[in-house]
Order: structure tokens, then C-alpha cells, then sequence
């Protein structure tokens, strides 16, 4: 099929400007993942395998799975928190969808580092959260949430929430309503309508907003840093180490390149398993 | 039913505001350095109408985010299209770069792409943030827009195509109107994204151009100022203001 | 639309047209007013730039080969490592006529034993804070004591390698500054044991996590204690017997700067008395002018947490760059911090 001038220049658009400011970039963080780390220069012209070897050292692999544990349970709560919420503002009346929209997200046009603080505040043992909870007579004495794996999630989500809120709400708008009416005249209950309807049309939507959250959870650092108290080392902190506190760039960049494959592959089998569905 | 929906929607939102509140309430606040409350004050106000550095990152930060989250959204927005649409050679690696994009680490993309510039000579400044910013947001706009564009009826297009449509007047009459809200929802995206980029904004800006996040994140020797909470929350009502009234706007014209 | 582009290329042109000295420092780190006077008075424009980290700084530095700035205030090692690594032009101390103004104590450090290449601009040390309403007066006086079981999970320390694994060399008797494996192996495995303690680590604002009493004792820069001290008197600062860590950041011309003359200028102008004193004033550390000192308030100039005193300082340490061995210490840190 021969293309038309339009889907040339669309495709000549992005493809010039990937390849100019994202892949050309990525090969020289590749080369560099290849070369050894210098004294005084950042980037030495030895090649070594030496960058990825170490990678495998349990320490590091302890960084992986714990960074990969964090972003996981992430994504999966604000699957959870976000899909009602989407849902509803989808059947939203028509008029009031794009401001219901907007302000979803407008709180984060605020710098995220002030807004950590304003969370902060909340979360801290002397904190609005545990002065409201004691004043309502929910808890005797204070939650400590500060510092603690709880406060980092809750961070994460609030943070992330939107990146997940805006495609499941793409998806789930265009769902036909009949369909759904049509399902509950036939005698199907909530859950199976849920099931069977909603959650398979919307599906793009739900890998859309998955992998919006989770890709960058993996690499997020400020947030589980400040509020969690940066005990643990995540990928994120770790590749951020690597290039400017310790200067091995070509560690940090061989790092960064086993991130992406990882990342590469799992998006990979979701297409292969996919289209075995299919088949 | 409804009304669980309707509370569950506004506690949502409830959750979403909450730290602006407590922000603008620290706003006023008379302490200098900690979170409690020590007394009503227009102090960090006064402060800030004199800081003209910081108000002017201010202007900076909103130009780029506004330049580059319109041109994200028309290269990523086209791109998605004509890779749900075509077959072509580099389709794949396209694709696959898209996904190496968002989950490559800020650092690596800041620096990679400070190599770039340093190596074609480019000064840095407006241009090379607008560049970098573009870079960062396309991804998300195009993966927006994908997942609205996967279950999409091939037959209207088809039919459209039949009776004679340009692919251009298809794209504009047929495929946007579908699209539209995961258009606006890649815009918004990418305009957050822009707004609050730090890392990779740092290594690609010069001394000609200093933009908010930066100068906000390197306050962290001597503490993040109260005057920051006073400009954010003039940013923030202003937002919520122009939103107001384009949306009364919006209802009149109907 | 088009007056913002408009705008943007006027702003882009005017920039490179107008001679300006640009200033490389962190963020609000001199006073708005400082800088306004001296343009004022000499006619040259100051562009102020911020970082929020020696390494990035340095990073953005040494890898951007045309961006030019003119003044770079780095911490005590990276001068040390920038000046060995070319990276810096020698100051002319000649066209200082306010340098005699500098306390003898804070020239000739090891990191640039003749100056030649930086002039301290701010200084400061990295102690011991208390909560002296919860733990009573006097609870710590040694780094070795915040090893106290009673400490369990009330404990802050710095988001920094070298000053965390320096603390615990100091409070082993070795040097901060050591490069000897065996005695960083042994730091990490006394800071292993102390890991109960903490609750957090943070290099960011220590002051507002001792203010909320999230944490009653722990490291702590002596600004940020001086800070808190305006809304929490309580909190003591301490200078641990081991020795305390010090640190001076410093002003240098980077090479390559294009306004060499106005570099000094604003040098020199910045080591006048009154300058000096308003910029200590409104910052909140330690000014090294003599002179400067000597127009505070006699309250300020004797504040020990400030200025500390000769006994204070006795067996203090300069951060100096360990050079090779930096990565014993990383490998460690990240072992204390993964749990292995």
C-alpha cells in the first residue's frame, strides 16, 4: 500500500525526531555501557563486559527486585483506586467531563518537591492526619506513617494516580452504554458485567495507565527517598548514584540499559501472549 | 449505588486537593522553617512580589510547558495514528523506542542528551529545554492516544475511505473526533510532565533560562522558602480561575 | 502566541548580546539585595544560576565544554578535585583588596593549601544535634554515643557516604579522610550495628525533621540547628569529642569563565565587611571574614553553634577528596543501605 503525503509526514515527524534526540542518545548510553570508568574522566575508551558482570552481584539484584516490588504494588493500587473513579467520571454528564478532567489535574501542575512536603505535614506523627484521627476518636495514639513503607506508597499513588486515571478514562468513555444496559436487561449482575464487559473494552486503557505508572515508579527516587527515609536503595537513587554522587557513568548507563530491556521484554511477552490469545 | 459512586468520586477529589490546602494554608503561615502553626501572616507574600528571580522562572517554566506539551501532542498524537494505521519499515523500532523513552531514568536521558547538545555546540537555554521537554513527553502522548486508537472501529475509517475522504481530511474529520479525549488527555500529561521536570531539565538549561522546579529544588541547603508555598498557591488559584472561567465561557457560547 | 515566541527569541539574543557575569551557586544562597547593589554599582549584570548538588554541578561542568559561568561556589573536596582536574583558572589574589579580611584559620586548607584557586565564601560543620526537653541536658557528647540502645529508631542521619562513614571513622579514632580498606570495612561494620537507631536519612532540611520530633538526636549541619533554634530553643548542638566534621564552600573561577575582570570584581566585592555581614546575616551560616564578624551582633558572633570556638574545632577535619578509594566507600554505603 502506497502511503499518502499526510501518513509520510506524520511518520518523517516522529521518526526524525526519535531518532535524533532518543536513539542516537540511547546508542551512546549504550556505548558507554561498554566502556570502563577513568580517574578523572568520566568515560575511559576501554571496552569491558566488566559494567554488566557486576550488575549480577546480589546487592544489585536486591536493588532490582526491590525497585520492581515498590513500582508493582503501585501500579496495582492505583489500578484499583483509579478505575471506579475513571469509570464514573466517564458517565459523568457530557457538559462537565473536561472540567472533571482538569481537575484531576490540576494539583499537580504544583511542584511535586513542595507537594511532598505539604504530605509531609499531613503524615508526620504531630501531623493534620494523626490530629483528625485522635480529634474523631479513631485512634488512642498517633500512627507513626512517617518514614515507614506506608508513607512511600501512599506518595507513590497520589503522585502517580493521574498517569492512570487519564487513559482509563480515554478507554472507558468511548464503551458504549447500550452495551452495558443491554448486559443488565439480559439478567447479568454487577460483577459479571464488570467482568465480562466493562474491564475487556477497556483493556488498552488498563495496560495504557499500568505501564504510565509503572515505568516510572521503577525510576522515581525523591518520593520514596523523602518520605521513606531513603533506608533502602531503589533503582532510581541507585542509577542516580551511579552518574553523579560515585561518577561511574559507564555502571550507571549499563544499568540503565538492562532497565530497558527488562522493560522491553516484558512489553514483548504481553504482545506475544496476546496474539496467542487471539490465535 | 449512585450516590456511593458520587462520595467515592468526591473523596477522590477530596484526597487529590488536600495537600494543595495544607500548602496554601502554610502559605500564611508565620513560621519560617517548620510545619507548625505559628500565626497568620501575608509576610511570604510581600516577600515574594519582590523576588523577581523567582517570578520570572515562573513565567519560564509555563512557556516551555505550554510550547512543549502543544508540540508533544501534535508530533505524538499524528505518530500514534500513523502507527496504528500503516505498515512501514522501522515500525517496530519505533515502537520499541517509545517504551525505551518512558522507562529510561531521567538522569540518562538529561545526560545523554547534555552530551548531545555539548557535541553540536548548541548554547543552552529555551531551545534546548523545549527539545528535551518534547523528547520526554511524546512517549506518554503516544501511548495515551494508542490505547484509545486499540479498540478502534477499522470499518468506519474504511468507509470514510470509500467514498473518497484524503487521508488528511480522514485524519481531521473521522480519526480526531474519536480520539479527542485521549488527545486532551495526552496534553494534559505531557504539561505536567513538563512543569515539574527537574532532573532532565537541569542538565540541558543554561544560565539564560532558569526555570521553577530548579530553582525550587536547589533551595535545599538552606530550605525550601515559604515564599515558594506563596507562589504556588498565586499559581495555583490563577489555574483554577482560568479553568473556571473557560468553562463558564464554554456554556455561554452553547 | 506569536508575542511569546517573540519573546523568547528577544530574551535569547539580548542574552548573548549583553555582557553579563554569571553566577553558579545554589539556590538563594546570596541575598537578592547583595546582588542588586553590585550591579548597580559596577554596571555589570549578574545572572544567578542554581544547582542543588556539588555533583551535578560538577557533572554539568565538567561535560557541557561551552557553557561558560564565571563564578561556581563548590564545597570543600570538589575544589580539591576540580583544581587537579584543570578545571578551575587561578584566582588573582592581587586584585583582592579586601582578601586580608579572611580569618587565617580558614586559608591554606588542605584541599588548596595557598588558595590560589578558591576563596571561602560560607563556612560550617556537620555535629550533633539533641533534643535536650526529651533527653535531658547533655545526653550526647561523643559521635559514639548516638550508638545508645535507648536510641532505638529516634535517630537522623546525613543522606551523605563520606560524612556518614566519617562519622564513624572519627568515632573509631581513624581519620574521616582515610583511605585504608580495613579501617572503612570496619566503619561499615559499626555503622551495621547502629542501622537499629535510624529512622532517617537526610541531607535535605534536618532542621524541620527535629523540629517535628520525628527523631530526638542524630548528625546535623550547624546551620540547620541555628535555624531551628529561632522556634525550638531546645535543640542542642554538639561538637563530639571524636572531632567535628568542617566544611567551607568556596568561590572559583572556572576555566573558560569569559569575564575574568568582572569575576574579581564581584570577588572581592563580596569579601567588603558589610557585605559579608548581610549575607551571613540572612543565610544563617558563618561568614570566614574577619572583619565581617566583627559588625555582627555580639550575640550572633558568640553563638558557638555559628562560630564555634578554638576548643570546639580541636580535633576538627576538612573533607578532603580520597581520590581512588571513593569507591571502597560507595560499595559499602550501598551495603548498609540494601541490608547486606
Amino acid at each position: 500500500m502506497k502511503l499518502s503525503r499526510f501518513a509520510r509526514f506524520s511518520i518523517a515527524l516522529l521518526f526524525v525526531w526519535i531518532v535524533l534526540f532518543a536513539f542516537l542518545p540511547q546508542i551512546m548510553v549504550l556505548i558507554a555501557s561498554v566502556l570502563s570508568k577513568g580517574a578523572t574522566d568520566f568515560i575511559l575508551f576501554e571496552p569491558t563486559v566488566q559494567n554488566y558482570a557486576r550488575l549480577f552481584d546480589p546487592i544489585y539484584l536486591q536493588i532490582f527486585v526491590d525497585s520492581l516490588v515498590l513500582a508493582s504494588v503501585t501500579t496495582l493500587l492505583c489500578l484499583i483506586i483509579a478505575f471506579p473513579f475513571a469509570a464514573t467520571l466517564a458517565r459523568a454528564p457530557k457538559a462537565w467531563r473536561p472540567l472533571l478532567l482538569i481537575l484531576v489535574i490540576i494539583p499537580f501542575w504544583t511542584s511535586s518537591l513542595v507537594r511532598t512536603y505539604a504530605l509531609i505535614a499531613l503524615l508526620k506523627t504531630k501531623g493534620l492526619i494523626n490530629a483528625a484521627l485522635l480529634f474523631l476518636g479513631i485512634i488512642d495514639a498517633p500512627l507513626e506513617l512517617m518514614y515507614t513503607q506506608v508513607a512511600v506508597f501512599i506518595g507513590m499513588v497520589y503522585t502517580l494516580l493521574p498517569f492512570m486515571i487519564l487513559p482509563l478514562y480515554a478507554a472507558l468513555e468511548k464503551i458504549d452504554v447500550r452495551l452495558i444496559e443491554a448486559a443488565s436487561d439480559l439478567g447479568a449482575g454487577f460483577w459479571s458485567r464488570l467482568m465480562r464487559i466493562t474491564i475487556p473494552l477497556s483493556l488498552s486503557g488498563i495496560i495504557a495507565g499500568s505501564m504510565l505508572v509503572f515505568l516510572p515508579a521503577l525510576g522515581m527516587f525523591y518520593i520514596p527517598d523523602l518520605l521513606g527515609g531513603a533506608k533502602n536503595l531503589i533503582i532510581g537513587s541507585f542509577i542516580r548514584n551511579q552518574f553523579l554522587t560515585f561518577r561511574d557513568w559507564p555502571f550507571g548507563a549499563a544499568a540503565s540499559m538492562l532497565l530497558s530491556l527488562m522493560m522491553l521484554l516484558m512489553v514483548a511477552l504481553y504482545a506475544y501472549a496476546q496474539r496467542r490469545e487471539r490465535a | 449505588m449512585r450516590s456511593i459512586k458520587t462520595a467515592y468520586v468526591l473523596l477522590i477529589y477530596v484526597l487529590l486537593y488536600l495537600p494543595i490546602g495544607v500548602l496554601i494554608l502554610y502559605s500564611f503561615n508565620a513560621s519560617k522553617f517548620s510545619t507548625e502553626w505559628k500565626g497568620f501572616t501575608l509576610m511570604w507574600y510581600e516577600k515574594l512580589s519582590s523576588n523577581d528571580g523567582l517570578i520570572e522562572a515562573a513565567l519560564h517554566s509555563l512557556n516551555i510547558a505550554l510550547f512543549s506539551s502543544l508540540l508533544a501532542t501534535l508530533i505524538g498524537t499524528l505518530g500514534a495514528v500513523a502507527l496504528f494505521r500503516h505498515r512501514f519499515l522501522g515500525k517496530k523500532f519505533l515502537e520499541s523506542m517509545v517504551y525505551i523513552l518512558i522507562v529510561s531514568p531521567e538522569i540518562v536521558m538529561g545526560i545523554s542528551l547534555l552530551m548531545l547538545f555539548s557535541a553540536a555546540q548548541m548554547p543552552m537555554g529555551f531551545w534546548t529545554l523545549l527539545i528535551a521537554h518534547i523528547t520526554l513527553c511524546v512517549p506518554f502522548v503516544i501511548v495515551t492516544v494508542a490505547s484509545r486508537l486499540a479498540n478502534f472501529d477499522q470499518s468506519v475509517i474504511e468507509a470514510a475511505k470509500d467514498l473518497g475522504a484524503e487521508e488528511f481530511t480522514l485524519f481531521y474529520k473521522v480519526v480526531l473526533p474519536m480520539i479527542a479525549p485521549s488527545v486532551i488527555a495526552g496534553f494534559l500529561l505531557s504539561f505536567t510532565l513538563s512543569l515539574d521536570d527537574v532532573i532532565i531539565s537541569f542538565f540541558v538549561t543554561g544560565p539564560g533560562y532558569e526555570i521553577l522546579p530548579l530553582k525550587i529544588y536547589s533551595m535545599v541547603r538552606v530550605g525550601v522558602k515559604p515564599e515558594i508555598n506563596a507562589l504556588c498557591t498565586i499559581m495555583f488559584v490563577l489555574t483554577i480561575f482560568v479553568v473556571l472561567l473557560s468553562q463558564y465561557l464554554l456554556k455561554e457560547k452553547r | 502566541m506569536k508575542k511569546i515566541i517573540l519573546a523568547a527569541l528577544l530574551a535569547l539574543g539580548l542574552q548573548a548580546a549583553q555582557k553579563e557575569l554569571v553566577v553558579y551557586n545554589w539556590s538563594e544562597y546570596m541575598p537578592e539585595s547583595v546582588i542588586e547593589d553590585f550591579e548597580k554599582e559596577s554596571g555589570i549584570k549578574v545572572r544567578y544560576s542554581t544547582y542543588d548538588s556539588n555533583e551535578a554541578m560538577y557533572a554539568k561542568i565538567k561535560t557541557a565544554g561551552g557553557e561558560s559561568y564565571d563564578i561556581v561556589v563548590p564545597s570543600t573536596y570538589f575544589v580539591n578535585k576540580m583544581s587537579r582536574e584543570g578545571l578551575l583558572a587561578k584566582i588573582d589574589k592581587s586584585k583582592l583588596k579586601n582578601y586580608a579580611n579572611l580569618d587565617p584559620k580558614l586559608l591554606g586548607k588542605p584541599f588548596d593549601p595557598k588558595n590560589d584557586y578558591s576563596i571561602p565564601y560560607m563556612w560550617g560543620s556537620t555535629g550533633m544535634s539533641y533534643n535536650a526537653k526529651v533527653l535531658g541536658e547533655g545526653a550526647v557528647s561523643a559521635w559514639s554515643d548516638l550508638w545508645n540502645k535507648e536510641f532505638a529508631g529516634k535517630l537522623l542521619l546525613t543522606d551523605d557516604l563520606r560524612e556518614v562513614i566519617g562519622m564513624a571513622l572519627l568515632s573509631l579514632g581513624y581519620s574521616s579522610n582515610t583511605t585504608d580498606p580495613k579501617q572503612i570495612e570496619a566503619a561499615y561494620n559499626k555503622l551495621k550495628t547502629l542501622m537499629p537507631n535510624v529512622k532517617l536519612f537526610n541531607s535535605e532540611s534536618p532542621k524541620g525533621v527535629y523540629i517535628s520530633e520525628e527523631v530526638v538526636v542524630g548528625m546535623n549541619f550547624n546551620g540547620e540547628n541555628y535555624m531551628a533554634n529561632t522556634e525550638m530553643p531546645e535543640l542542642r548542638y554538639v561538637y563530639p569529642k571524636e572531632g567535628v566534621l568542617v566544611w567551607v564552600d568556596s568561590l572559583v573561577i572556572p576555566k573558560g569563565a569569559k569575564n575574568i575582570a568582572a569575576a574579581h570584581a564581584f570577588i572581592d566585592y563580596l569579601l567588603r565587611p558589610e557585605v559579608a555581614k548581610t549575607i551571613s546575616e540572612e543565610i544563617g551560616y558563618a561568614t570566614p571574614n574577619l572583619a565581617a564578624v566583627k559588625l555582627l551582633e555580639p550575640e550572633t558572633a558568640a553563638n558557638r553553634i555559628i562560630y564555634p570556638t578554638a576548643d570546639d574545632l580541636a580535633k576538627s577535619e576538612f573533607q578532603l577528596d580520597v581520590g581512588e578509594a571513593i569507591t571502597i566507600y560507595e560499595q559499602y554505603w550501598e551495603k548498609l543501605k540494601t541490608g547486606n
